[in-house]
């Protein structure tokens, strides 16, 4: 067969003729075609399912939706509301509450038992899995073991505790300023068993002979802490705060499930801002007013995932 | 700097032995290399010298003290390690400052003693960078550097140069050796590589399983090996090894049960068919393969079903599957017991 007009499509010109369908085609050509077919279901998905819905909440933060009408644009009016309403407030502070404190106290508690754990020959397998073993527990079952700890004396496991000791009894989740740390320890409690995987991994990428130069050089433990050990683990860390950060920042599943009868509550003092988003679009069906609040969760996630980045960057 | 002594040094891991109490004495300044397979013990008995590794039986001192008990910081040695251990979050300086950590020095000291170590090394350009910008040798640089600033009584090196690629080494060898006759610290330092221990060295220990099996100069391990497994060990490339019936006929082989070895540089094909006078074995073969490396051409032979290799001069080689002659000059040829496989002398 001979073809009067040679297509190279995309092939270089002068290549030698014939042979299969295949080498008609360059093997740039093939390669991107391979490329493109495999990408092409995750872009259609990310596309449609999540790219699509995220700048749609922008459109409709601009605008009054109960979702019985078609959406009706009011401009910047739902943004002007949120920072007047004094609930948005507590909820703003709720919600910094909880990334300020959660996130360096799990970093912290889980490096430290990490750090020994990596230790530890006897049973290591078995407590490691003990400790990763909340990570893969529903998030609603271990909220309502965990408010079950809370309760008063004699069903709540530590106010039960503390009357042991003759101490006074705790209200835990019916405080308003005791809520938001009953909730939090819950939280890190939960998320405790990931982070302690990620850094032992982090620990074991480090060489043994690092120490042992270290050991010859004469620094002690806690010189070989500080200055080897902290700093070749920085990677691990800085993923881990930015990571234990978002996790913090869109706090949800505890405080529903630990606040059921209110929640949020008591008086808002628990609510983080996914909650009243939720509450705004799914309890008043105030779709527009919850889009603004979306716009702002994802704000805040931007700005404070890019400046821990920025300030735990490698100066180098 | 100081001598170190190992006394009846014993290391047991639970159940197994991996080191069988192991008797040396390094003198003070002096060069040992300990050379062995992989497994011989080699490394084991450099850590517990370190202090990285604890000691189960036997006696190790530096200098006059007995240190079995003694951390790694307290016994003033420094080691050098196969993957340099420098860290990568640290300036050259700040990994060479390292080896300067317990030095009660003011800062201005430390600087001036780390320059100096820099400047022997040629490290001098690169103070201010990460080991992330230096080439595999120039690491290995900071990291002998890291091991001298501090004028340790000893150094210790664990397989420094296997990392680095051929050329790289054969010129670290030689720098370590200028460095260490520069210095004259007593330096303990082991390989696998034989050709390392034979140039580096003032003084060889043989290890395997875990024994010792000889200890000397280069040159008298090559002239005077032992046993076989030294003998094949040091040299390259391994020394011959025949039982005595396959040499059955020559004169100059005794007949018991012996094993026969000869060094490839000493079974020397004959050219143009004029055997060399006084050779006291000649062999003939079948050429299997030749490897041609510019000064000498070895040569695969099969003799009567044992494969020998031979030397022929410069770029002469015979043709495969051609039959040579092959001759031994006298006292080349290395006697051994074929049961114990120790030394019966030389013929």
């Amino acid at each position: 067969m001979s073809l009067q007009v040679e297509n190279t499509n995309g092939a270089a010109s002068g290549r030698p003729k014939g042979g299969g369908f295949a080498d008609r085609f360059s093997m740039h050509t093939k390669r991107l075609a391979w490329i493109w077919t495999f990408l092409a279901l995750p872009v259609l998905f990310y596309s449609v399912i999540r790219f699509y819905p995220t700048l749609d909440a922008f459109r409709l933060s601009l605008t009054d939706w109960n979702l019985m009408r078609p959406p009706k644009f009011i401009g910047f009016e739902n943004y002007t509301k949120l920072f007047a309403d004094p609930d948005f407030w507590q909820v703003f502070k709720n919600t910094f509450a909880y990334l300020i404190f959660g996130t360096p106290i799990s970093l912290f508690l889980s490096f430290t038992i990490a750090f020994f754990l990596d230790r530890v020959r006897f049973g290591h397998g078995f407590i490691r899995a003990l400790y990763f073993m909340p990570f893969l527990t529903t998030a609603a079952a271990m909220a309502w073991v965990w408010r079950w700890f809370y309760q008063p004396a004699p069903i709540g496991l530590i106010n039960d505790f503390l009357a042991y000791f003759g101490l006074p009894q705790q209200p835990f989740l019916r405080s308003t300023t005791q809520a938001l740390p009953s909730i939090m320890v819950t939280a890190i409690w939960a998320g405790l068993g990931f982070q302690i995987i990620i850094f032992m991994a982090g620990l074991r990428a480090i060489p043994t002979t690092f120490y042992e130069a270290a050991r010859i050089d004469g620094l002690g433990e806690w010189a070989i802490l500080r200055r080897i050990t902290l700093p070749l683990l920085k990677p691990t860390t800085v993923f881990l705060v930015v990571l234990s950060s978002i996790g913090f920042l869109r706090i949800f599943d505890q405080v529903y499930n630990m606040t059921t009868n209110d929640p949020g509550g008591p008086l808002g003092t628990t609510k983080p801002l996914v909650l009243m988003i939720y509450q705004s679009a799914f309890s008043s069906y105030q779709m527009g007013y919850a889009a603004a609040q979306t716009v702002v969760l994802f704000l805040i996630l931007l700005v404070i995932s890019l400046l821990q980045l920025w300030i735990l960057r490698d100066k180098s | 700097m100081a001598s170190i002594a190992l006394e009846k040094l014993v290391k047991r891991y639970d159940k197994v032995e991996a080191v069988h109490g192991i008797d040396l004495e390094i003198a003070d300044g002096e060069f040992v290399v300990f050379v062995g397979p992989s497994g011989c013990g080699k490394s084991t008995t450099l850590r517990m010298i370190a202090g990285l590794e604890e000691i189960t039986g036997g006696t190790l001192r530096i200098g006059d003290a007995v240190v079995n008990e003694r951390a790694p910081k307290a016994r003033n040695i420094a080691m050098v390690f196969q993957n340099y251990a420098i860290y990568p979050h640290l300036t050259v300086r700040q990994n060479i400052g390292f080896g300067l950590y317990t030095a009660k020095l003011s800062k201005d000291e430390k600087n001036a003693r780390i320059d100096d170590t820099a400047r022997i090394l040629g490290l001098t350009d690169y103070l201010e960078r990460r080991p992330a910008a230096l080439s595999g040798g120039q690491r290995q640089r900071v990291a002998i550097g890291r091991a001298m600033v501090r004028n340790p009584s000893a150094f210790l090196f664990d397989e420094p140069l296997s990392n680095l690629d051929a050329q790289l080494r054969a010129q670290m060898r030689i720098e370590i050796k200028k460095l260490h006759q520069e210095l004259k610290t007593t330096t303990v330092y082991v390989t696998h590589d034989q050709i390392e221990a034979m140039t580096m060295a003032d003084r060889i220990v043989v290890m395997k399983d875990g024994n010792i099996l000889q200890t000397g100069t280069p040159v008298d391990l090559y002239e005077n090996p032992a046993d076989v497994f030294t003998a094949r060990f040091i040299g390259s490339p391994s020394m011959n090894m025949l039982p005595a019936l396959a040499l059955a006929g020559q004169s100059a082989v005794p007949s018991d049960d012996v094993l026969v070895g000869i060094r490839p540089h000493d079974l020397l094909a004959v050219v143009d068919g004029a055997v060399p006078e006084g050779a006291i074995v000649t062999l003939e073969g079948v050429v299997e393969a030749v490897e041609p490396l510019g000064p000498e051409t070895m040569v695969h032979l099969n003799v009567a079903g044992a494969s020998l290799i031979a030397t022929s001069p410069g770029t002469l080689s015979p043709a495969v599957g051609s039959r040579i002659t092959c001759t031994v000059q006298p006292g080349k040829l290395y006697l051994f017991d074929a049961a114990t496989e120790k030394s019966l002398g030389r013929k």
